[in-house]
C-alpha cells in the first residue's frame, strides 16, 4: 500500500543556502513519526514546504498518492492536511468560542454563506462545544485570546489544528514553552489521537518524542542524518554527538 | 454533558456525525428581549428619520440625505477596511464610477428607470472590481502587514487613473467640468420625486443596503473576513481559500459604493472626475477613522460629523474646506485613532447596561 | 526623423523631471517605508515658492535653492510632527499626508490664485542649440544635464558611501541598525527632507516645462506612482528605468497618437503590476 506522505529529494534555497537538502523520507498511514534536530537544522523550513507556505527549489511531495509539490495551503487541508505553528498562531482579538467555530467552518460546506449569523449556526456551535470541552476551555469560551494563559493558548492551537479532522497532523513543537505538567498532558492527548490521525511532530522536548514517536529523524544542516526507532535513535551514537550535546546547551540557556 | 471521554474519540469521526444529528446543546439563544435590545439604537434612529422632514427645514433634509448617502458609502468602505484589513485606496473610484454610470444611462443611453438603472449600476460597479481586483490583490502579500504599501498605492492609481480617464472621455462624461442635469430618479411608478421624496428614497435604500451589509458582515462569509484580517496565514492553514475572500469583498464593497455613487449622482444632479480620486478616497477614510473602523455603525457616525462639519464651513468658511478638513484627519490619526464611534459606545454600554465596557 | 528626435529630447527631459520628483519618493517609500502622499503637493510648492522669488528678485539660481530649501523644510516638518509617530501605520500615513496634500494646494490656491503659473525659462537658458536643421532648446538640455548629475550622485550614494550603507542596512533591518549604535531616526529625518527637497527641486525646474498650478499635486502623484511601480523600489537605477519609460511613452504618445497618449502609460503599468510586480529593477518584494 502506498505511504500516505512521500516526500522525494526536498530541498528548498535561499540565495546561496540549503535550508533544507535532499530530503526523502515516507510515513505510512498511522504512524507516528518524530522529528528532531539542533536550532536552525530546517525542521520549520521543512514542514512550511509540506503545508506549502514555502514552495521548494526541487524534489516532489506526494499525499495520498497525489502530486501536492506545487499545491496552495488552502488546498492541502482540504485534502486532509493539517499543522499547528510553533509561535502560537490564533486569532487573538475575537472568544476562544469565535476560534474555534472559524476553525471548524473552514473545511466545512457553508464558509461562504452570507446570510445567516455565523456565530448562531447551530451544528457548529455543538461542534465546537465538544471540541472545547476536551480540551477544557468550554468555560472561557467566552474570553478573548489575547486574556488566555500560555498553557491554555497552545491548548487550543493544537485543539485548532484538529478541527479539519485532517488525516496527517504536522506538529511544530506541540510543548513549546509548556511547564512539565503541561507538556506531560500535551503527550498524553496526541497519544490519545488513535490511529486514523498520522502525526508528524517537531519536538526539542525528548521525554515528548520518545513518548508519542515510533519512529525519528534526526534533522541537521538541511540533510536528514538519522533515521530510525526510539531504541535506535536513542542508542545512535552521532545523534548523541549532534543533538543530545547541543540539546543540553538549549536546556541550559532556556 | 460526557467527562470521562478520551479527547481523540472526540474529534475522530464522532465529530461530523454528531453534528448532522445535534441537539440543541447549552448554546446561546437569542430571545426576544436580547434581540430589541440589540436593534433598540437602529429601530429609534430609523423612526427618527422618517419624522426628521416633517420637523426641520428643507436645507436640514437635504443634509441628512448627503449624510445617510456618505454613510452608505463609508460602510461599504469598511466591509473591507475593518473587516477585511484591506487598506483600499480606490474605494472612491466604485463611487464615482457608480455616479457616472448612472448619469451616463440616463443621458446617453436613455435608460430612465430608476431600479434597472440601479441594477445596471451594480452589474458595471462588480465588473470593475473584478478587473482591477486581479491585478490589485497580485502586490497584496499574505497578511495586511506584510505588504500594505503596495496595495494601497496601486489601488490609489486605479482611482486616478480613472479619473484621467473620465477627464478625457469628454464626450460620455463631459471631460473636466463634469457632467450635469442628472434628473431625479423615475421609479417607474406614478409619482414624481422631487427633494422630499427623494430623502425618502435615499433612506429606503441606504437602510436596506446597510441591512445586507450587516448580515453580510456576519455571516460564515463575514467571520471568514475577519479571521483573514487577524490571521490571514491561519486561515489559509485552516483550508480557506483566502485571495477568494479577499477579491470577492473587494468587488461586494465596490457594488455597494456605487450604489452610493449612484445616490450622490441624483442628489446633487453633477458628476466631476474628482469625484472618484484621492481627495474623495481621504474623505471615506476620514468618515470610517473617524466614525470608528471597528463598530458597524462607526461609519455612519463619522458620516454624521464629516458631512456636518462641510456643511458650516462652506457656511462660515467656504473655499477652506481642504484645510478644514486636513485639520480634522490630523486630529483625528495624531489624537483620537481609534475613532469617536468607540467611545459612543463604550458611554452606551455604560449607561444602558450598567457595567464598565 | 526630426521629429523623432526632438521628441526624444522632449521625452528625455520630460522623465528626468519625472525622476528628480519619482527618486525623493522612492527614498522615503523605498528606503524608509514611510509614505508621503503629499509628494506631489511638495512639488508644486516648489514651484511656487520658485517663481515667487524669480518674478520678485529676478534671480534663478536662488530660486531654486529657496524652492528646495522650502519644501525641504517642509517635508521635514511632516516627519517630525506626524510620519514619526505613526511608524508601521501605513494607511493612517497615506490618510495624513494626502489631507496635507490638498491643504498645501488650498493654500497655495488662496494666496496666488487659481491660475496656471507659466515658468518663464531664465535669461542664461533661453534659445536654441542647433545642431544640423534641428533645433534643441537649451533648457531642456539643462534639465537633462542637471538630471543626470542628479542620478549620478544618488547613485554613487547608494553604492559607493557609508551613509548609503546605513541606508539598504535599514531598509532590510531597521532594529539591526540601531543596535550598532547608529541614530536611525536622524538619518530617516535628513533622508526625508533630502527626499522632500528634491521634490521642490524638481517642481521649479519643471516649471518652464510643465507650468504650474495649484491642483497638480494629483496628476503628479499618480505619474510618481506609475514610475515608482514599473521601475521598482530600493534602486535609484528602478526608479530612472521607471521614470524613462513613462516619460518617453506619455511624450511619443502625445506627439503622434494624441488620442490614446495617456493610455499607453497606464497599460504600461498595469502589465508591470500583473507580470512583474517588484518593478523591472525593484527588490524582489513579491
Amino acid at each position: 500500500m502506498a505511504a500516505l506522505l512521500e516526500v522525494q529529494g526536498l530541498s528548498v534555497h535561499f540565495g546561496g543556502l540549503a535550508a533544507v537538502k535532499n530530503v526523502t523520507f515516507n510515513l505510512e498511514q498511522g504512524e507516528r513519526l518524530g522529528m528532531i534536530g539542533p536550532n536552525g537544522a530546517g525542521k520549520t523550513t521543512l514542514f512550511n514546504l509540506l503545508t506549502g507556505q514555502l514552495k521548494p527549489t526541487s524534489g516532489k511531495v506526494v499525499f495520498k498518492g497525489q502530486d501536492i509539490t506545487h499545491k496552495a495551503v488552502y488546498a492541502r487541508t482540504q485534502l486532509g492536511m493539517a499543522r499547528s505553528f510553533q509561535i502560537t498562531s490564533l486569532f487573538p482579538n475575537e472568544t476562544v468560542m469565535t476560534n474555534a467555530l472559524i476553525a471548524l467552518q473552514g473545511t466545512r460546506g457553508g464558509r461562504y454563506r452570507i446570510w445567516g449569523a455565523f456565530i448562531r449556526d447551530r451544528g457548529l456551535q455543538s461542534v465546537a462545544q465538544e471540541m472545547l470541552e476536551s480540551i477544557d476551555l468550554w468555560d472561557k469560551r467566552e474570553e478573548v485570546v489575547v486574556s488566555l494563559a500560555y498553557g491554555e493558548q497552545r491548548k487550543l492551537e493544537m485543539g485548532l489544528s484538529l478541527a479539519s479532522e485532517p488525516e496527517l497532523l504536522l506538529l511544530d513543537e506541540p510543548s513549546c514553552g509548556l511547564t512539565p505538567t503541561e507538556s506531560a498532558d500535551i503527550t498524553e492527548r496526541i497519544r490519545a489521537l488513535g490511529k486514523k490521525i498520522t502525526v508528524l511532530m517537531i519536538a526539542h522536548d525528548m521525554d515528548l518524542v520518545f513518548g508519542v514517536a515510533e519512529r525519528i529523524i534526526l534533522l541537521h544542516f538541511g540533510e536528514i542524518s538519522v533515521e530510525g526507532t526510539c531504541d535506535e535513535v536513542r542508542a545512535n551514537q552521532t545523534v548523541k554527538d549532534i543533538y543530545m550535546g547541543s540539546h543540553k546547551a538549549s536546556t541550559a540557556g532556556g | 454533558m460526557a467527562t470521562q471521554v478520551r479527547p481523540a474519540e472526540l474529534f475522530v469521526g464522532r465529530l461530523m456525525r454528531k453534528a448532522v444529528a445535534a441537539p440543541p446543546v447549552a448554546v446561546e439563544r437569542r430571545d426576544a428581549a436580547a434581540l430589541l435590545k440589540a436593534w433598540l439604537p437602529a429601530v429609534v434612529i430609523l423612526l427618527l428619520l422618517l419624522v426628521l422632514p416633517s420637523v426641520v427645514p428643507s436645507y436640514i433634509q437635504s443634509l441628512v440625505t448627503k449624510m445617510m448617502i456618505f454613510a452608505l458609502f463609508g460602510v461599504s468602505m469598511n466591509i473591507l477596511w475593518g473587516y477585511g484589513g484591506i487598506p483600499t485606496f480606490g474605494h472612491a473610484a466604485y463611487f464615482g464610477f457608480g455616479g457616472y454610470v448612472c448619469g451616463i444611462l440616463i443621458i446617453h443611453g436613455g435608460v430612465s428607470n430608476f431600479w434597472l438603472n440601479l441594477v445596471l449600476v451594480m452589474v458595471f460597479t462588480a465588473l470593475l472590481g473584478a478587473g482591477l481586483g486581479i491585478p490589485a490583490f497580485r502586490v497584496y502579500g499574505v497578511g495586511a502587514s506584510d505588504n500594505p504599501i503596495y496595495f494601497l498605492l496601486v489601488t490609489l492609481a486605479f482611482g486616478e487613473l480613472l479619473v484621467r480617464v473620465a477627464i478625457s472621455a469628454r464626450s460620455l462624461t463631459g471631460g473636466s467640468t463634469g457632467m450635469s442635469g442628472i434628473p431625479y430618479p423615475d421609479l417607474g411608478l406614478p409619482i414624481t420625486i422631487n427633494s422630499h421624496s427623494f430623502y425618502f428614497l435615499v433612506l429606503l435604500i441606504v437602510a436596506v443596503c446597510l441591512f445586507v451589509i450587516h448580515r453580510l458582515v456576519n455571516s460564515h462569509y463575514g467571520y471568514a473576513l475577519r479571521g483573514i484580517h487577524d490571521n490571514e496565514r491561519r486561515m489559509q492553514a485552516l483550508g480557506y481559500n483566502t485571495w477568494l475572500y479577499k477579491y470577492t469583498s473587494y468587488i461586494i464593497a465596490g457594488i455597494f459604493g456605487g450604489v452610493a455613487g449612484a445616490l450622490f449622482a441624483y442628489f446633487g444632479g453633477v458628476m466631476v472626475p474628482g469625484n472618484m480620486g484621492m481627495a474623495m478616497t481621504d474623505i471615506v477614510f476620514l468618515i470610517v477613522i473617524l466614525g470608528s473602523a471597528s463598530v458597524y455603525f462607526g461609519p455612519v457616525i463619522g458620516a454624521v460629523l464629516v458631512v456636518g462639519v462641510e456643511y458650516l464651513a462652506s457656511v462660515y468658511v467656504p473655499e477652506r474646506w481642504p484645510l478644514i478638513m486636513a485639520i480634522l484627519i490630523v486630529v483625528v490619526i495624531m489624537v483620537i485613532p481609534q475613532g469617536v464611534g468607540v467611545l459612543l459606545f463604550d458611554l452606551w454600554r455604560r449607561v444602558f447596561r450598567g457595567r464598565a465596557a | 526623423m526630426s521629429t523623432f528626435t526632438i521628441t526624444t529630447l522632449n521625452g528625455v527631459s520630460y522623465a528626468f523631471i519625472l525622476f528628480l520628483l519619482a527618486a525623493g519618493f522612492s527614498l522615503t517609500f523605498g528606503v524608509m517605508g514611510v509614505l508621503n502622499l503629499a509628494h506631489g503637493a511638495l512639488y508644486v510648492l516648489g514651484a511656487y515658492f520658485g517663481l515667487a522669488i524669480i518674478s520678485q528678485l529676478d534671480q534663478f539660481w536662488l530660486g531654486v535653492v529657496v524652492a528646495a530649501a522650502g519644501t525641504g523644510l517642509i517635508g521635514l516638518g511632516i516627519y517630525f510632527f506626524f510620519l514619526r509617530h505613526l511608524y508601521g501605520k501605513v494607511p493612517e500615513q497615506a490618510v495624513l499626508t494626502i489631507g496635507l496634500g490638498y491643504a498645501f494646494a488650498n493654500i497655495i490656491l488662496w494666496i496666488w490664485g487659481p491660475f496656471a503659473k507659466m515658468g518663464l525659462t531664465p535669461q542664461m537658458f533661453t534659445g536654441v542649440v542647433r545642431i544640423g536643421d534641428l533645433a534643441f532648446p537649451i533648457y531642456r538640455l539643462v534639465v537633462v544635464a542637471v538630471g543626470v548629475v542628479v542620478l549620478i550622485f544618488l547613485w554613487w550614494m547608494q553604492d559607493k558611501t557609508r551613509v548609503g550603507a546605513i541606508i539598504r542596512a535599514g531598509m532590510d533591518n531597521k532594529e539591526m541598525t540601531r543596535s550598532l549604535g547608529i541614530n536611525y531616526g536622524l538619518v530617516s529625518a535628513l533622508v526625508f527632507l533630502f527626499g522632500a527637497a528634491l521634490a521642490g527641486f524638481a517642481g521649479i525646474m519643471g516649471t518652464p516645462i510643465l507650468g504650474a498650478y495649484p491642483s497638480m499635486g494629483d496628476a503628479l502623484l499618480l505619474l510618481t506612482l506609475m514610475v515608482v511601480v514599473v521601475g521598482g523600489t530600493g534602486y535609484i537605477q528602478g526608479t530612472m528605468l521607471g521614470a524613462l519609460i513613462i516619460g518617453l511613452l506619455d511624450t511619443f504618445g502625445k506627439a503622434y497618437v494624441p488620442s490614446v497618449a495617456l493610455f499607453t502609460a497606464y497599460v504600461i503599468f498595469i502589465v508591470v503590476l500583473l507580470v512583474r510586480p517588484s518593478g523591472l529593477i525593484g527588490r524582489k518584494v513579491f
